[in-house]
């Protein structure tokens, strides 16, 4: 039999087990806005007695555990990628599509405006004024296209300087990951409390899958080895495989090395995967687009004028200055030089009478030709396809963003459900256990006045 | 399940955004005017936009042509009456020295007449209208007949051809003429020409070539009546035409308003229930906010 003191043995284990579920409360009310934090819960296990007919020996604390389900960490990993990316999309789209400009308002008015120049022109074809108005408006479309090609740019290297960004991140979570494998490793071997550094693993890794898509194994000694595309690691243990970012052709645009191999086209998600989609394939297109237009406004104004006659009577030469080819159209347009200075050049005539104006009808007639697109399109048409592709694509995005944050939020919840702290479950916790620990120092109280009955007997 | 506390605030906290959100599309919609700010907003309405913007444009543009040319029809409309009372004239003079009965005092006179018809026709053809010719062609920088130290008028130094301008897609007006064409037409002398004659011929009276004289003063004064014609139907063609593209550019306008305008009425009622809406999460984010055990500790 225990006796007395076995009693206040097994009060004091009680009150011990019982502050420890309060420091645990305390813990997680401590953490309720940590990031990446799980709530830890304490366990008890009873201690038995010693005896066959003994009471038992109270109460101790046999493990204090987080509390995880690993498939919806994975699960909720599986969706941040897709989340980023479209994130990534639709910030970048945001910036682009103001670039573009409102309807009305932006390359569609110039192009009427240049058109509307050549009307005038054929109104009164002898007209100084006409004439310099025509050059006045063709330069303000030239310019017109120089911007909107610059702004395609800016968003290129806005979204590749995001890029070289997230390659950074990346970098600093691989690193950081890797050091929590090691130190996770050296917890589990020396038999310490892990708990805290799989929360640090849990949260980086996460990061980690708002920047890229990556795949995550769980290694035996608790640590995670991380790749990405196809199987080209970044973490693997201790050892850590850095994303390097190569500037590369005349925009000097980055191109992205995984151990000497070019990974740039495998990173379809995360946020790298977004902005790569944007800078190496919306926005070029918006530029090949552009440069369609710029290359045919050119090469039709030029035919139609080079046939021409300008004031003088002579033979005209080329409005625009000619374009070898499409690609960089936008950024290359310009008035022919010899025009620019004299305007008196601009052909007007289709023959060598200074007030025909066939040709300035002709050329103003191209508002309405279908000559872009395989002769399905005008050129404003094909301004407004811009427009609606990226308005599209813009749209796409920020209704992608609405429908992977409210999936993610809700894996969230669910991740929550099970790991995240509720203050009012604390509270009850701590109201559970101060209520025992009362209750066991009572027991302490009564024990310590019964020892004290059996003392005075024996004074 | 359980509420964690983060779960709640995120909860809590997306909603207020999404109800700010709606509040703030709302209040930028009615405030300025138009509910597409960017093609995402609505990519349909924005090429919508786009074409209609352009199609205003086009049609203004037309609208200037057409009001252009009116100008000019209406020159060479009243030019033309002009040419035919002077042809007119020209013919009851060369009339009124026919015959016996005219004396020699009365057929100088009449040639005197014919002499300042002559000039008079001349001035007329080459009438300028805002720095061009209107009578020289697709020339219109040079004056079409040049008088001689003599008064005699020269020949037409013109072109055959003709300026027209487009008043829309498929129509196009002439807006200069060729005054050999109506001047002398198929004749071997022009009415210029003729005149000087006949002045020569009154004077001299000579009955067979003032008859001569007399058929092709018809004749000219039959192409002038057919180009008059001609005018009269491309001003009213091009009266026509404005009001159909005045028509044409409110139908684009009131296209482009559907396209980019906000519907005050539905964002005025939006905003309305946006206001509740985010009052309702405010409220509700406050009321759970209080509600915690720890209060009753």
């Amino acid at each position: 039999m225990s006796g007395l003191f076995g009693s206040l043995g097994i009060a004091a284990r009680a009150l011990e087990a019982q502050r420890t579920g309060l420091d645990v409360v305390g813990q997680n009310m401590a953490n309720v806005n940590t990031a990446g934090y799980s709530r830890r819960e304490v366990d008890f296990a009873e201690v038995p007695p010693y005896e066959r007919f003994g009471a038992g020996n109270g109460v101790e604390v046999e493990d204090i555990r987080a509390v995880r389900d690993m498939l919806l960490e994975r699960r909720y990993r599986q969706e941040l990628p897709t989340q980023s990316r479209a994130s990534a999309i639709a910030d970048q789209l945001a910036v682009v599509e103001t670039a573009l400009g409102k309807p009305g308002e932006s390359i569609d008015k110039k192009l009427t405006a240049f058109f509307d120049s050549f009307s005038s022109l054929a109104q009164d074809p002898t007209s100084a004024t006409a004439r310099q108005q025509v050059v006045v408006q063709a330069q303000s479309l030239a310019t017109a296209f120089h911007d909107m090609s610059s702004r395609l740019d800016s968003a290129q290297r806005s979204a590749d300087a995001s890029i070289v960004g997230a390659v950074d991140q990346t970098n600093s979570l691989v690193t950081e990951i890797s050091q929590l494998n090691v130190a996770i490793a050296q917890a589990n071997g020396a038999g310490a409390d892990a708990q805290s550094l799989k929360d640090q693993q849990n949260e980086a890794v996460n990061k980690l899958a708002k920047v890229i898509d990556v795949s995550v194994m769980q290694r035996q000694d608790g640590g995670v080895d991380v790749t990405f595309g196809a199987g080209h690691p970044l973490v693997i243990g201790e050892v850590t495989y850095s994303l390097v970012s190569n500037p590369v052709g005349p925009l000097g645009l980055s191109q992205l090395m995984s151990n000497g191999i070019d990974v740039t086209s495998e990173i379809k998600a995360g946020s790298i995967g977004g902005l790569l989609q944007v800078r190496d394939s919306m926005v070029p297109q918006y530029r090949n687009d552009l440069d369609q237009i710029a290359y045919t406004v050119t090469n039709q104004v030029n035919t139609l004028h080079d046939a021409g006659f300008d004031l003088s009577g002579n033979g005209a030469g080329v409005f625009f200055t000619a374009l070898g080819s499409a690609s960089g159209a936008a950024a290359a347009i310009a008035v022919d030089p010899a025009v620019a200075a004299d305007p008196s050049l601009v052909a007007a005539a289709s023959i060598a009478s200074p007030g025909d104006n066939q040709t300035a009808r002709a050329i103003s007639a191209l508002r309405d030709a279908r000559v872009m697109s395989g002769n399905t399109a005008t050129m404003n048409d094909s301004w407004g396809r811009i427009i609606y592709r990226a308005g599209t694509d813009s749209a796409t995005a920020k209704s992608d963003v609405g429908s992977h944050d409210e999936i993610v939020r809700q894996m969230e919840g669910l991740r929550d459900a099970t790991s995240g702290v509720s203050l009012d479950e604390e509270a009850m916790s701590m109201l559970k256990f101060q209520r025992a620990y009362e209750a066991s120092a009572k027991f302490f109280t009564t024990i310590n006045g019964a020892l004290d009955t059996l003392m005075n007997m024996v004074s | 399940m359980r509420i964690s506390f983060q779960t709640g605030y995120r909860n809590t906290l997306a909603e207020i955004e999404r109800t700010n959100a709606d509040l703030a599309k709302y209040q930028q919609q009615i405030s300025s005017g138009k509910r597409l700010e960017v093609p995402s907003d609505d990519p349909t309405a924005a090429v919508g936009a786009v074409k209609e913007h352009t199609e205003i444009g086009t049609l203004d543009q037309f609208t200037q042509s057409a009001d252009s040319a009116n100008s000019r029809l209406t020159v060479i409309d009243t030019v033309l009456s002009d040419v035919i009372n002077k042809l007119t004239q020209a013919q009851a003079t060369t009339a009124s020295a026919m015959g016996n009965t005219a004396t020699a005092q009365q057929r100088i006179s009449a040639a005197d007449d014919l002499a300042g018809i002559r000039d008079s026709l001349f001035a007329s053809f080459n009438t300028m209208f805002r720095g061009t010719y209107l009578f020289g062609g697709t020339d219109t920088t040079t004056s079409p007949y040049v008088q001689n130290p003599d008064g005699s008028i020269g020949a037409y130094l013109g072109t055959t051809t003709a300026q027209s301008v487009d008043i829309n897609r498929q129509k196009a007006v002439q807006v200069t003429y060729n005054a050999d064409g109506i001047t002398r037409g198929a004749d071997a002398t022009d009415v210029f020409g003729v005149l000087q004659n006949l002045i020569a011929d009154v004077q001299s009276g000579n009955q067979a070539n003032m008859q001569t004289g007399m058929d092709a003063l018809k004749r000219a004064f039959d192409r002038a009546v057919s180009t008059q014609s001609k005018v009269g139907t491309d001003e009213n063609a091009v009266a026509d035409e404005e009001s159909r593209l005045d028509a044409m550019r409110r139908a684009a306008a009131a296209r482009l308003s559907s396209e980019e305008d906000t519907n005050m009425a539905a964002a005025i009622t939006g905003l309305s229930a946006a206001d509740t809406a985010h009052k309702a999460a405010l409220g509700a984010a406050a009321t759970i906010n209080k509600l915690s055990l720890l209060d009753y500790l």
